[in-house]
């Protein structure tokens, strides 16, 4: 048998066992809760907390375990174990403040006894999407907070180290409230990407008072597509401004190599011979002819083309300036991912 | 056999103006300036026996007949040259030339020709004859208004009446063009040295310096 096949079935033997646990805890609450509309309300109790005892990963889900409760404390008032049907009570509250008795179900002693519950237990929750894809400023990521009954509450993120991010509500909640957030920090800049706390706490923390909670958000910045820079101008399409050079170097020269033949003839084509001063006059001239037409060609502004390339210019800076303008805008609403994890409860430190 | 050679310059040349699509157009050159001849012949030559510097004023002209690329032209040049060294001595200089031309490239014009020179005293002429083969090369300074160019000729047959005889002759010129914007005319200063080896030994060297003006296109 290879690693492969043992690794594959010790994998299966362990999910199945967890179905096996998970199915017995709703299958307790199924017999607890049958044995409450029997009226055997010990068994009931026994049953109901047996189904409550599992641990989370292998327990009943939130909403089973919300019924699990309802009916502990419905079971507990019918024993006349008040004090542990308020206990009860008090979990599911804090489970999920939102939560309500079906008045269909309960009578109205077990009903009075939860709000009456409800009222003395001030609890928050947090509930989020698992995971949110949003555009910043255009596209909003929401957290519902919900509150057992009225309460202060500031609503902010942080960074997982607690560096303050933004703060996304601050002020009363009657019941539930959709805090909403942009996916940008109080400077107005997009999130960066990380680890970040969105925490909901009360605005005036008591020792008997509701836990702040919190749920860890992972962000993650996906980068928008931008369009690319126009090519630069170059020549062409860019017409020289000035004229050349090489004219200008080529009638001095001209000049110069002419002026030289002139002083140099003598010893050329009469060698050894000597030759009377009028070569150099002659020479001079030349030369002088050389630099005159030197500086009659020498670069000059073309006004015709240094106009032309400046509308060039400016049509291409226009180019830029609105590539700039849309890319800017493009990162501006940058896409964001944002996943989830669970809500916690904050420490009180932290609140 | 000299004159055969000319007749059939002149008869080609002939035949190229009739065969030229082109209109032939007329140029003209007036020359002003001044020679300094030195002759160092050994046999009497310029100024008799011995070394001897001449030197004086000259007027010329020469004539071209100019078509697609070739010319014709006949020139001459004349003067009274004095003794450098304040003596009495003078001579007459006299130049005659008949050149055929010819452009094969703008920058380039090649030229050959019959060239006459003559020093003429009252008792005697000293006359040199050569047939010269021409190169000339133009550089524009500035364009087609300010032109600078370089000539340089070599004898290829040279006969004086000297018993000493002729050697070797050559010779080159060098100056600026100057054409005056929407002016018919131009103006040239040039340079030009001429070497005539006499065989015996010794030479006749000329150097002039020349201010022209020219109507036409040359």
């Amino acid at each position: 048998m290879t690693r492969a096949t043992v690794f594959l079935s010790m994998s299966l033997l362990l999910c199945g066992a967890r179905g096996l646990r998970a199915q017995a805890a709703s299958e307790l609450l199924g017999q607890g809760v049958r044995a409450y509309q029997s009226l055997e309300y010990d068994a009931a109790a026994a049953l109901l907390q047996q189904s409550l005892g599992r641990d989370a990963t292998t327990g009943l889900a939130d909403s089973l375990r919300a019924r699990a409760l309802t009916y502990l404390a419905a079971t507990e008032l019918f024993r006349q174990q008040r004090d542990s049907a308020v206990a009860a009570f008090r979990q599911l509250v804090m489970l999920n403040p939102r939560y309500r008795p079906d008045e269909l179900i309960f009578p109205p002693q077990v009903t009075n006894l939860f709000q009456e519950v409800r009222k003395a237990t001030r609890a928050i929750a947090v509930a989020v999407p698992p995971v949110t894809a949003l555009r910043t400023r255009l596209e909003r990521f929401t957290a519902g907070v919900l509150v057992s009954s009225l309460a202060d509450v500031t609503v902010t993120l942080a960074r997982e180290d607690g560096t303050p991010v933004r703060t996304l509500y601050e002020g009363p909640v009657a019941d539930s409230l959709a805090v909403k957030w942009d996916g940008l920090t109080a400077a107005g800049t997009t999130a960066d990407n990380g680890r970040y706390l969105l925490q909901v706490a009360p605005r005036t923390p008591t020792a008997d008072g509701p836990r702040a909670r919190q749920v860890v958000l992972e962000v993650k910045q996906e980068l928008p597509d931008t369009l690319a820079w126009p090519p630069p101008l170059e020549s062409p399409p860019l017409l020289p401004e000035r004229t050349s050079t090489a004219p200008a170097f080529r009638s001095l020269a001209a000049g110069l190599v002419t002026a030289g033949a002139v002083v140099a003839l003598p010893s050329i084509m009469a060698r050894g011979k000597d030759a009377t001063g009028a070569r150099f006059a002659v020479g001079a001239a030349v030369g002088i002819s050389g630099f005159v037409g030197f500086f009659a060609r020498k670069p000059r502004p073309l006004e015709a083309n240094v106009r032309a390339n400046a509308s060039q210019r400016d049509a291409w800076k226009k180019k830029l300036d609105a590539v700039k303008a849309e890319n800017a805008a493009r990162l501006r609403t940058m896409r964001l991912v944002v996943r989830a994890g669970p809500e916690t409860v904050a420490e009180r430190g932290s609140q | 056999m000299k004159t055969i050679v000319l007749i059939g310059i002149l008869a080609l040349a002939a035949s190229a103006v009739a065969r030229a699509q082109g209109r032939p157009t007329l140029a003209f050159r007036g020359d002003a300036g001044f020679i300094w001849v030195r002759s160092d012949s050994a046999a009497a030559g310029v100024g008799g026996i011995g070394a001897v510097r001449l030197r004086g004023p000259v007027l010329g002209g020469e004539g071209r007949l100019v078509f697609n690329g070739f010319a014709v032209g006949v020139g001459l040049l004349s003067g009274t040259l004095q003794a450098a060294d304040q003596g009495t001595m003078k001579r007459d200089l006299i130049e005659g030339r008949l050149v055929v031309a010819a452009r094969p490239v703008p920058w380039l014009e090649m030229s050959v020709g019959p060239f006459v020179r003559a020093y003429v005293t009252d008792s005697v002429t000293e006359r040199w004859v050569f047939w010269q083969a021409r190169a000339r090369v133009d550089a524009p300074i500035v364009t087609a208004s300010l032109t600078s160019y370089l000539e340089l000729w070599r004898a290829l047959s040279s006969e004086v009446n000297l018993v000493a005889g002729a050697g070797r002759v050559q010779g080159g010129e060098a100056g600026v063009v100057y054409r005056p914007p929407q002016r018919p005319y131009w103006v040239r200063l040039a340079y030009r040295v001429d070497d005539a080896v006499v065989r015996a030994g010794g030479s006749e060297t000329l150097e002039a310096v020349s201010l022209a003006i020219g109507v036409g296109s040359w």
